[in-house]
Order: C-alpha cells, then sequence, then structure tokens
C-alpha cells in the first residue's frame, strides 16, 4: 500500500530532513512511527499526503508514484487518505456536523447520503449529540474524534495521524486508540506517528524508529501477544 | 448552485471579516465615484462654457432676406457649423439696451442704424479647439462678401488651454486614486484570505480540487464587491442630494440652474462593474498564493 525507495529530503541544502528511506507499509497494516523531535516523523507523514516531494527517491501510494503524479491528479489521491493532527484542524466557525461533511462533498456526495452517513459516523464516535455545536465549545477529546471522523468518513484505504494523543488524556487518548483499531480492523492501513511510549507499547503493533531522519530500528507485530491482549 | 450556497454560508459565518471586506470596498470606490462626479461636472461646465466660442461675421449693413439666406447657405457649407443666427440692427440694440440696464440713460439718442448687423456662428462641439477655430475663420473669409470676422482669438486659447490642463489633471489623480485604490483592496482581501488559510489547508487535505476550494472564495469575492459598490453609490447618492440641498446655505450656488447632475448611468454601471471586478480579481490573485494543490 505505502512504499518508499531511497527516499532521501532536504528543506535546506546542508541539513537533511530524510536520508535513504527505504520503508515497506502492507495494506491493512498498523504501523506506529516513533523518535525525538526533529527525528523526521511529520516529515514522512507529509511525504505520504503529498505536501512535500522528496529531493530523490519515488514514494508509491497505492500503486501510485506520487513523485511523478501532476498536480491536478494530487486531489484524488488525498481522497483516499484520511488525515489527523495534534491540532485537529478543525474549522472553528463551522458546526462539527459541517467539519466531517466537508469529506464528502468533496467527493460530490449527495445532500440526504452526506447527512446519513455522517450522522452515522459521529455516532460511532460518540459525539453525534454535538452535531450542531460549533468545535471551539467542545473538549480536546472531543475535537480530535471530530477530526478522525472527518478523516475516516468516506472509508479512506490509509489513515495517517501526527501525534493524534498529543494534548489528550489517558481516558480520550484510549478512545482513540480504539477508534485507529477499529478502522483498521475495517481494511484501513494506519499510521501514527507518535512518541507517546505508553500508546504503542499498549497496542503491540509494528513500530518504526526515526532518528535524525533515518530508519534505525523496525520492530515487528508481536503478534501472539498482542491479538490476546486485543 | 452548490458553491452559491457555499459562499453565502461562508459570508455568513465570517459575518466580520466580510463587513471590514465590503466597507473597505465601499470606501475605495466611494472616493473614485466622488472624483468622477466633480470631474464629470466640470467636464459638463466646461462644455457649456465652450458655447461661448463663437465667430460672429459682422455688416456695416442691413441684408436683404435674399442677402441673408444665400450667405447663411454658404457659411453652413463650411464643416464645423452647427447654428447660424441673424442679428439685425433692432435685435442688436435689444441686446445692447439689455446689456446696460439700470444705465439706459446713456443710451438715449442712439439709434439702431449707428449699430451693425451680424452673423453669430456657433460651432460644434469638436470644432472649438483654438486651431479649428482658425482653420474656420479662414474659409469664412473666403466667402465674397465677408470681411470683418471676430472671435476673441485670445479667448479661445486661453480657454483651451485651461480644458487640456483639467484634463490632464483630471487623468493624473484619477490615475493615482485608482491604483491606490486597486493596492488598498487587495490587501484587505489577502488578508481576510489569509485569516481563513486553515479552511484552504483543510479543503485541500480532504481531496478538495483547485477549483472546488477557490470557486466560492471567488464567488464571495464577487459578492462583496458587488455589494461594496452598491453601497458607495447609495452613499454618493445621499451626499450629492445632502449638498445640494443644503449648498445654497453656504455657497451662492442655485443647483437647478448650474445643472449639477448625478453621474450618467454608464458610469455608474462601470463602478458596479468595477467594483464586482475588483472583488473577483482580488480574490482570484490571492488565492493563488495560499492554495498549493
Amino acid at each position: 500500500m505505502i512504499q518508499l525507495h531511497t527516499v532521501s529530503l532536504a528543506y535546506q541544502q546542508d541539513a537533511s530532513a530524510l536520508h535513504n528511506i527505504n520503508l515497506h507499509i502492507g495494506k491493512g497494516e498498523f504501523v506506529f512511527l516513533t523518535g525525538p523531535s526533529g527525528a523526521g516523523k511529520t516529515t514522512l507523514l507529509r511525504l505520504l499526503y503529498g505536501a512535500l516531494t522528496p529531493n530523490s527517491g519515488q514514494v508509491l501510494i497505492d500503486g501510485q508514484n506520487i513523485t511523478r503524479l501532476a498536480p491536478s491528479h494530487l486531489p484524488l489521491l488525498r481522497r483516499s487518505i484520511g488525515v489527523v493532527f495534534q491540532d485537529f484542524k478543525l474549522l472553528h466557525s463551522r458546526t462539527v456536523f459541517e467539519n466531517v461533511a466537508i469529506t464528502l462533498e468533496v467527493l460530490g456526495w449527495g445532500r440526504a447520503d452526506i447527512g446519513k452517513k455522517t450522522m452515522h459516523i459521529l455516532k460511532q464516535m460518540g459525539i453525534e449529540s454535538k452535531y450542531n455545536l460549533t468545535t471551539q465549545r467542545l473538549s480536546g477529546g472531543e475535537q480530535q474524534r471530530v477530526a478522525l471522523a472527518r478523516a475516516l468518513v468516506n472509508d479512506p484505504k490509509i489513515l495517517l495521524a501526527d501525534e493524534p494523543t498529543g494534548n489528550l488524556d489517558d481516558a480520550n487518548k484510549n478512545q482513540i486508540l480504539n477508534i485507529f483499531k477499529e478502522a483498521n480492523i475495517r481494511g484501513t492501513t494506519v499510521v501514527v506517528a507518535t512518541h507517546d511510549r505508553r500508546l504503542i507499547d499498549q497496542s503491540h503493533k509494528r513500530l518504526i524508529t526515526l532518528s535524525k531522519g533515518e530508519i534505525v530500528e523496525q520492530v515487528e507485530k508481536e503478534t501472539a501477544r498482542g491479538d490476546q491482549n486485543e | 448552485m452548490f458553491f452559491l450556497t457555499r459562499a453565502i454560508t461562508n459570508i455568513r459565518q465570517n459575518v466580520f471579516v466580510n463587513v471590514v471586506t465590503v466597507g473597505t470596498i465601499m470606501l475605495a470606490l466611494l472616493i473614485v465615484s466622488l472624483f468622477l462626479l466633480v470631474f464629470v461636472n466640470l467636464e459638463s461646465a466646461a462644455e457649456n462654457w465652450s458655447e461661448r466660442v463663437q465667430v460672429t461675421v459682422y455688416f456695416d449693413k442691413e441684408l436683404t432676406g435674399q442677402e441673408q439666406s444665400s450667405l447663411r447657405e454658404k457659411i453652413s457649407a463650411i464643416s464645423g457649423v452647427s447654428r447660424v443666427i441673424y442679428v439685425s440692427r433692432d435685435e442688436a440694440l435689444k441686446r445692447f439696451k439689455g446689456r446696460l440696464r439700470g444705465q439706459e440713460t446713456l443710451l438715449e439718442g442712439v439709434r439702431s442704424e449707428v449699430l451693425p448687423t451680424s452673423f453669430e456662428i456657433v460651432l460644434k462641439r469638436a470644432y472649438r479647439e483654438t486651431v479649428s477655430v482658425e482653420g474656420f475663420v479662414t474659409k469664412l473669409k473666403q466667402i465674397p462678401g465677408i470681411t470683418e470676422v471676430q472671435y476673441g482669438e485670445e479667448w479661445v486659447r486661453r480657454f483651451n488651454s485651461f480644458l487640456n490642463f483639467m484634463r490632464l489633471l483630471g487623468a493624473l489623480l484619477g490615475g493615482f486614486l485608482v491604483i491606490a485604490v486597486v493596492f488598498i483592496v487587495s490587501n484587505t482581501i489577502k488578508l481576510t484570505i489569509y485569516s481563513r488559510r486553515d479552511e484552504l489547508e483543510v479543503m485541500s487535505l480532504v481531496g478538495a480540487t483547485r477549483f472546488f476550494i477557490t470557486a466560492p472564495f471567488l464567488l464571495e469575492g464577487l459578492i462583496q464587491g458587488l455589494a461594496g459598490s452598491i453601497l458607495s453609490l447609495a452613499l454618493l447618492y445621499g451626499l450629492y442630494e445632502g449638498f445640494l440641498q443644503n449648498a445654497g446655505s453656504f455657497i451662492t450656488f442655485n443647483p437647478a440652474a448650474s445643472g449639477f447632475s448625478f453621474l450618467p448611468v454608464e458610469y455608474l454601471s462601470g463602478l458596479l462593474l468595477a467594483g464586482a471586478l475588483l472583488g473577483f480579481i482580488g480574490s482570484l490573485t490571492s488565492l493563488k498564493r495560499f492554495i498549493n494543490v
């Protein structure tokens, strides 16, 4: 589903953000990216949704080489990728419903279908009663669930999350993690960048550690123990 | 239709930003239209004054009806003639008395025979410039029987150079105003779009095409521009009416007689169009900076 071949990227000439990255993430996998601040986690995620292009190497998403993608095709690719951020990136002048419905409006869905599907995902996230509130009036955990609903409402093939639990308390962290797992069970490939050790240890999923722009360690999924605990 | 609904929802959700933008466009266009109003009225005043550019042919005898019509025909044949008026001796005396109203005693004993008769020739607008008038007079003098011609050379020259100066000044001032207005409005729009860059980012994250993202913003810009220009014209009309009603109290001015008028329809529709374009193009150029899809 996601393949990177000898990918390097530098924001400035002498400071390399990512160096010679080779990575393969299969369909339906759940992967944690970790590493200290500045290790290149966010840069790597940005490459995956086409916000950055590498200086060298190839990035393949769902069979498409996005380093060679025409700019006009990028939106089509992004429709199969959901993205969530630490700061949620919600539109605070709009209601919860509108924030989520935007994904389906872009896809050209009809009003009735948008209404049904949006309310359905809000219910899954446990925030359906707040559909008509502006997002400013929600707690941090609720805001992140709105962001997740927006990312997942069209059942994307890939879900990318950049420090999704950075601003949340433990109870909310667990809820968010469970939503990731459920999406993964439904077939979505999930990539979560985090330096939250507890989150990683609880999940027993594949772990990729970055440091100074390079992959320094890869730990495969702890199948037996992990699945029993889930 | 979807985009229009979206644009209207956006305006409702960002009332403050929209009020600021519409207000800026309104004030900017008000300045331009106020300038235009003054300029148009000065032009029409100049137009009225230029009626005074007239050529007079004098005769020291009363012309017979036949002579009059023959000369009138020859004069009218020269291009540029708008009207030809014959002033008989009696008519000349009447005008003379009119000018000396209150001092009629000065004219006691003056009989109409001492005054000359004349043809007053009013030229078409395009022929009222110095060079054209001189050319016209040369042709006029070639008609047999016409010897004495007067046309106030110095006055015509001064009047025309004043007109040219006024037009140049108007064009310069107008040009500066338009540049300033475009600069202010485009910067305001840029700031309002900057304040909503999150929206642009989210839209592009969920896979919206460039057209899908920009269309509501462009429509919004168009609506803002149109609203701003309508408001500015309404305000201008209010100012104009207010001026007409109060002018008499602080200057010796008779609005009805002065021919002071509001902007003609072409200018009004031009200003509306300019407002709409200003909003649209301002949004278009600002969006280019913030969208990287």
